[in-house]
């Protein structure tokens, strides 16, 4: 693993302008471009929002704001993995003609997705000081979270983008897995509404442990807490998120990630000559 | 340390060939106890040592495992068995334009296919104007690669990984690139290429351009080696015997 971690510094350039390549295209050579690709994220917030506020009249000062928050996040998650799946495999020509570290194209797609976020986050920011929101010295904190996030993110990245070269149809399942687990991150509601009163008692606790083990929910949370102030609707109290959850959460991601690229290394020389 | 550029020692290749689609994970499942892979030797315990600043030429049948002594030489793939040495920087003529993207101008292509054969991006940057001029494409730097011909574009491929400046070179098959005069003037680069002492490694089934190009031939028949040495003798064993 040490041997591929030094070819791979040694390809870095190649990473880099990978990242730069799907950038480009992304954004079509232009700044506009990249407002365009906030218009997919903004239009389905925007309707979450109206939904939630004037359907289901739920009365929550800046609610887009919180929803937002997670779904940027999320979007990386799902937008990773999804170019993750289709980068080694849409490669697949090149990988018979040419040796560089394959990892490089699993990498680059990930990492082009985190910097849309960063971007996203960059406009965000701008949404909170118009929405009166003040700046705040947990912000300071952010950093830290994406990194574990993208640790966990990238993990699963090797994984995905390794099967889908010899399976096709890990790109479905993918798909199908990703909007699944999107209920079971705290996008659409907020983690204290799990300790709601339609549970029966006794599940709660189990219920209550088994979501936090989910390193997704809780960087979703962790984005929440520091980046908003607390949500006060509906007579919840305020949670924060237990110190252990955490680093179970950071642990879990590293485990994932360390595991992903060993399994990627393990199958990397027979992506050129699948049967 | 001996002077050769590439040894091969016993080097066998075992490819599996599948007899029906798995190419998906219900196909893998529904398959699981059936027999699924036929056993192909590409390649059959192969010993060969090509000595630094030669040019071999690889002859042999369709399907003989020419290409993929190639991609053992280049690193595609790795050995089923035996051992491979490679010493010096090897570039792969296997595929011109390697990573192109249609949406990306020539310049960022150039940039883009330069990294993936290994140099480092300022290195690239340095020699854009005489890479983009080798391949004669000055008016279509800043066009995007679709509204090039497929002969452009193998072109401006071909620069890129003339300006890589490998120790080793191996070609397979595409010394036939665009028209006449560039064709020409690719020769002329790799005669260049022989002249400071590099090694090449070609595939070609024009066994004109072995007997004149090459300083040494084999013949791989059926993943074995079934001649070696001087061109004229190897490709007249190969003809008297295919005829
Ligand atoms: N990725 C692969 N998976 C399975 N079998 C393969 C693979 N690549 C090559 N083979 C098999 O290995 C054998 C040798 O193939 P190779 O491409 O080396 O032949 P070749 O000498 O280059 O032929 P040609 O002159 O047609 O280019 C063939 O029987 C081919 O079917
Ligand atoms: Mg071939």
């Amino acid at each position: 693993m040490l041997e591929d971690l030094r070819e791979l510094w040694r390809y870095r350039d190649l990473v880099r302008s990978l990242v730069m390549r799907d950038l480009t295209v992304r954004y079509k050579n232009s700044v506009l471009g990249f407002f365009w690709s906030l218009a997919n994220p903004l239009v389905q917030v925007a309707t979450i929002t109206i939904i939630y506020k004037y359907v289901l009249q739920i009365g929550i000062p800046n609610y887009s704001a919180y929803v937002l928050c997670a779904f940027l996040p999320w979007m990386f998650f799902q937008m990773s993995l999804s170019d993750a799946g289709e980068s080694v495999a849409r490669q697949y020509d090149l990988l018979r003609k040419v040796y560089f570290p394959r990892e490089a194209l699993a990498i680059a797609s990930v990492f082009a997705n985190l910097i849309h976020l960063l971007l996203a986050f960059g406009v965000f920011f701008v949404y909170l000081l118009w929405l009166g929101v003040s700046i705040q010295a947990g912000w300071l904190l952010l950093p830290v979270v994406i990194l574990a996030n993208l640790a966990f993110v990238m993990g699963l990245a090797f994984f995905v983008s390794a099967l889908s070269v010899f399976y096709e149809d890990m790109t479905y399942l993918v798909g199908v897995s990703t909007s699944l687990f999107f209920y079971m991150c705290p996008v659409l509601y907020v983690t204290e509404q799990i300790r709601n009163k339609m549970i029966p008692q006794h599940w709660q606790p189990i219920i209550w442990e088994v979501y936090h083990w989910n390193p997704m929910a809780i960087f979703i949370e962790g984005y929440r807490q520091l980046l908003l102030p607390p949500f006060h609707a509906k007579n919840l109290n305020d949670l924060p998120i237990e110190p252990r959850y955490i680093v179970i959460s950071v642990v879990l991601s590293v485990a994932v990630l360390i595991a992903g690229y060993a399994f990627f290394n393990a199958k990397k020389w027979q992506f050129a000559e699948r049967p | 340390m001996s002077d050769a550029a590439i040894q091969l020692q016993d080097v066998s290749k075992r490819f599996r060939l599948a007899h029906h689609p798995v190419a998906t994970l219900k196909g893998a499942v529904a398959s699981f106890w059936k027999r699924r892979f036929e056993d192909l030797w590409a390649l059959k315990s192969l010993s060969l040592e090509v000595p630094r600043g030669q040019t071999l030429a690889v002859v042999g049948r369709n399907g003989s495992g020419k290409s993929t002594l190639l991609g053992l030489i280049g690193r595609i793939y790795l050995p089923t068995a035996g051992h491979i040495e490679i010493h010096g920087r090897v570039a792969a003529l296997l595929e011109l334009g390697a990573g192109f993207h249609p949406d990306l101008t020539g310049e960022q292509n150039v940039l883009l296919n330069g990294v993936i054969l290994g140099m480092r991006e300022r290195d690239v940057r340095k020699s854009l104007d005489d890479i983009i001029h080798f391949a004669e494409l000055e008016k279509f730097r800043d066009a995007p690669l679709r509204s090039y011909s497929a002969g452009m574009t193998m072109r401006l491929g071909f620069a890129v990984a003339v300006f890589t400046d490998p120790q080793i070179l191996l070609i397979d098959e595409v010394l036939a690139v665009g028209d006449q005069a560039f064709q020409a003037k690719c020769l002329r680069e790799i005669q260049r290429f022989q002249e400071s002492g590099r090694t090449i490694v070609f595939v070609s089934h024009d066994l004109d351009t072995v007997r004149r190009v090459s300083g040494r031939a084999i013949w791989l028949h059926e993943g074995a080696l079934r001649a070696d040495g001087d061109p004229e003798a190897v490709v007249k064993e190969y003809l008297s015997a295919t005829a």
